[in-house]
């Protein structure tokens, strides 16, 4: 839909009234104007002399690799590329306010389901998969619909990195305790806990760290223990009360064989204590420590380190970056290739060795090289990757239940008060249709 | 002879004459003021009776009148973080003017080591707020941190400065404190050195002591801008979001959760710009019902002097 001007500039000074009253600045990108996008074509067509704009987190990794490749893609395909790279906040508002607001700032996009909201403006790329044959080489549940972003049931992001939630453990204390990580459920885990608490008892190592003061990380672990619907049936965000009291009360026993403060520590602190040889397991994001864990001028664990299945019942949380197309984009078909040049097989190998990135294709895992090199971690994070689901949720859900949760730790409210707290929170809130469909592609929706 | 037939007085005829100027002036300058405040405030105004998600609609879904203000106000949350608000912004404000004043009493003459202690004090100043939150992220890190390592020197165990919500919230504190005291610190000083030496000269002769000196003479003289301090600091504390978002991010839970961080969630997270202008509006009516309490202990004050 095309906007008029005042329109366009009336919800812009919207945005801005309510930054600058919240004394903090909006980031509203001025662009040029919009122009229809196509919804694919037959044949590739040339995309010499277009120009585009992509947008990545700027993190030091994904940024850095669309860095990398600007030079060779734009001389090989005579097209001009734009590099627009802002923190994650700033990124989502950047890309919300393009799209609602049509200006077509930015021809491809980064996010993942937070942006689930503005998934309608976002160009189907069904016909360009087709056309080029594209996708077959993703891991598959990658590149199945919750990783990979859909809308309307037609593919709307290609997945770019690929990161599940796993288990770290320092296969030394293993030895020395007797224990081993074969874990298929949190109870399970929980039982090596405890023998890993005795066996270690008198040492400053503890049996497991978390990054429990980054409060919107546990989460993840409360995913992993519950097996219950996260959408009811009426399309509104709920909880199954009895499976969710009980994941959060185990959970709560969990830290119990963290180490002391682990409430304040935040992924730098956790990172440091498993990386030290300070806890015998880390649960956390694999992307974030496992480039650290090999270098032996940040780690004490070199060699000593091992990644293990994720338990369940619940799923590993995944984070997938997804590229998209602005549906204002005036380049779709360049915007494209360079979706297909970031994205394949061969550079998701080179990312992850240079930048850390997640790799979600299979190639990199399969390659007999790296499988050897990596022999400790490629096997399990395969293995969680391919079980590992999106959250449904909307930024606002999620942190009404990670707020509440963070009170629930500190023991201000029981589990069945905060889960109250969270209702209430969520009875607010719309869910978007694009996270509904979502949540039933993955089976998370009350039966 | 009648008053209309008096000649004007001379500095009436000027004003007259140049008021055309004046207005030249001053016109350019008020168009920009209401251009760049009210259209926006106006415009906020409006806002917050629609019913407004960005992200659902590119305009408005229709007008609801009080509700969004209605919804806000009856919000948990927003409670808890106007009551987060108030503890933070009150302990700090209380904490730098006393510390502010007092330093600037300790670090006042015009001595070389007195003019390297004053500018040391006022290094905090450069810091940006974002910064300051991340390095005292680390520094009250419980296990890490330098504080409780040094608290350990002195055989204290300190606190888990971020995990605990209570220390959380003396945590944002410390930090508000540790940026803004050296604001205060630098008007104190700079108003000291405004206040004639006779008159401290005069109460010595009387055989005043320096507390009742301080008492009689400093304080009534510096008593208009320690007002001004204490407004400012006292609205650039409630306006606070970027160390708290680089400290604790409004955690653990919702202990550090305050109103300028809710509306931040509210506009430009959830993108509802409806609820988050009514947020700003309560918000505002709040620092002025602030500001006006400030100015009521003002007067009481002078009343009673």
């Amino acid at each position: 839909m095309q906007l008029s001007r005042s329109t366009i500039m009336r919800l812009l000074a919207g945005a801005v009234v309510v930054a600058m009253l919240a004394g903090c600045a909006a980031v509203a990108p001025a662009a040029p104007a919009a122009a229809p996008a196509s919804e694919g074509a037959a044949a590739a067509p040339s995309v010499e002399g277009a120009e585009i704009t992509v947008d990545y987190m700027q993190s030091g990794t994904y940024d850095k690799a669309a860095e990398a490749l600007k030079a060779d893609f734009e001389s090989k395909t005579g097209a001009k590329v734009e590099i627009v790279t802002a923190p994650w906040d700033v990124l989502n508002q950047n890309n919300i306010t393009d799209l609602t607001t049509g200006t077509g700032a930015y021809d491809v996009m980064s996010g993942e389901f937070w942006i689930a909201t503005v998934f309608d403006k976002m160009l189907p790329l069904d016909d360009y998969v087709t056309r080029d044959n594209y996708g077959s080489e993703f891991i598959d549940g990658i590149w199945a619909p919750g990783p990979s972003n859909f809308y309307d049931g037609k593919r709307i992001g290609v997945p770019y990195s690929a990161d599940a939630y796993g288990i770290w453990y320092n296969t030394e204390v293993f030895e020395q305790c007797g224990v081993e990580a074969n874990w298929e459920t949190w109870d399970e885990y929980i039982a090596v806990l405890d023998t890993l608490k005795t066996c270690l008892e008198g040492t400053d190592v503890a049996p497991m760290v978390h990054y429990f003061g980054q409060i919107e990380q546990p989460a993840a672990i409360f995913l992993g223990m519950y097996d219950g619907y996260l959408v009811d049936k009426d399309g509104k965000y709920g909880l199954d009360r009895e499976k969710a009291v009980a994941a959060l009360n185990k959970m709560q026993s969990l830290l119990d064989y963290n180490p002391e403060g682990v409430l304040g520590f935040d992924f730098n602190a956790g990172n440091a204590v498993f990386l030290n040889g300070k806890a015998a397991t880390m649960v956390g994001w694999p992307s974030f420590i496992r480039a650290d864990a090999d270098n032996a001028e940040k780690s004490q664990v070199v060699g000593k380190w091992a990644m293990a299945n994720f338990p369940g019942p619940g799923f590993p949380m995944v984070s997938a970056w997804n590229m998209f197309i602005s549906k204002d984009s005036a380049n779709p078909d360049a915007a494209w290739e360079w979706i297909k040049a970031y994205a394949n097989p061969e550079n998701g190998t080179k990312w992850m060795a240079e930048y850390g990135i997640g790799s979600p294709f299979k190639a990199t895992y399969q390659d007999p090289a790296l499988l050897e090199q990596f022999a400790h971690f490629y096997p399990a994070q395969a293995a969680n990757l391919n079980k590992a689901k999106s959250l449904p949720w909307t930024f606002a859900a999620f942190e009404a239940f990670f707020r509440n949760e963070g009170d629930f730790h500190q023991g201000k409210v029981t589990a069945e008060e905060m889960l109250d707290n969270v209702q209430k929170e969520w009875d607010e809130i719309e869910v978007p249709g694009a996270l509904v469909q979502l949540a039933e592609l993955q089976g998370l929706t009350q039966k | 002879m009648t008053v209309a037939n008096q000649p004007a007085p001379r500095h009436r005829r000027k004003w007259v004459h140049d008021w055309p100027w004046m207005v030249a002036f001053v016109v350019p300058a008020l168009f920009i003021v209401v251009i760049v405040q009210g259209y926006p405030l106006l415009f906020s105004a409006y806002l917050s009776t629609q019913d407004w998600i960005l992200t659902n609609s590119p305009s408005s879904e229709g007008f609801v009148g009080f509700g969004n203000f209605v919804k806000v106000a009856q919000n948990e949350v927003f409670q808890r973080a106007v009551r987060n608000s108030i503890i933070i912004t009150g302990s700090a404000i209380v904490v730098e003017m006393l510390l502010g004043t007092g330093l600037a009493y300790l670090a006042s003459g015009s001595s070389w080591p007195m003019r390297i202690v004053r500018t040391i004090l006022i290094l905090p100043l450069v810091i940006a707020p974002v910064a300051a939150g991340t390095l005292w992220r680390m520094m009250l890190n419980s296990q890490m941190g330098l504080t409780n390592y040094l608290l350990s020197f002195v055989g204290v165990k300190g606190p888990d400065w971020l995990g605990n919500a209570d220390w959380a919230v003396v945590s944002v504190i410390i930090v508000d404190v540790w940026m803004a005291t050296p604001f205060v610190f630098l008007v104190v000083s700079a108003g000291l050195t405004g206040i004639p030496f006779e008159l401290h000269e005069s109460a010595s002769l009387d055989g005043a002591t320096r507390w009742q000196s301080f008492l009689r003479i400093d304080i009534p003289l510096l008593a208009p801008l320690l007002l001004l301090t204490l407004i400012f600091r006292m609205l650039e504390s409630l306006l606070s979001l970027d160390s708290i978002y680089t400290l604790t991010l409004g955690g653990p839970g919702y202990a550090t959760f305050t109103m300028t961080y809710y509306i931040y969630t509210l506009g430009l997270r959830s993108f509802n710009l409806g609820l988050a202008a009514a947020a700003s509006w309560l918000f505002m009516a709040f620092a002025a019902a602030a500001l006006g309490f400030v100015f009521w202990l003002q007067q009481r004050w002078q009343t009673s002097q």
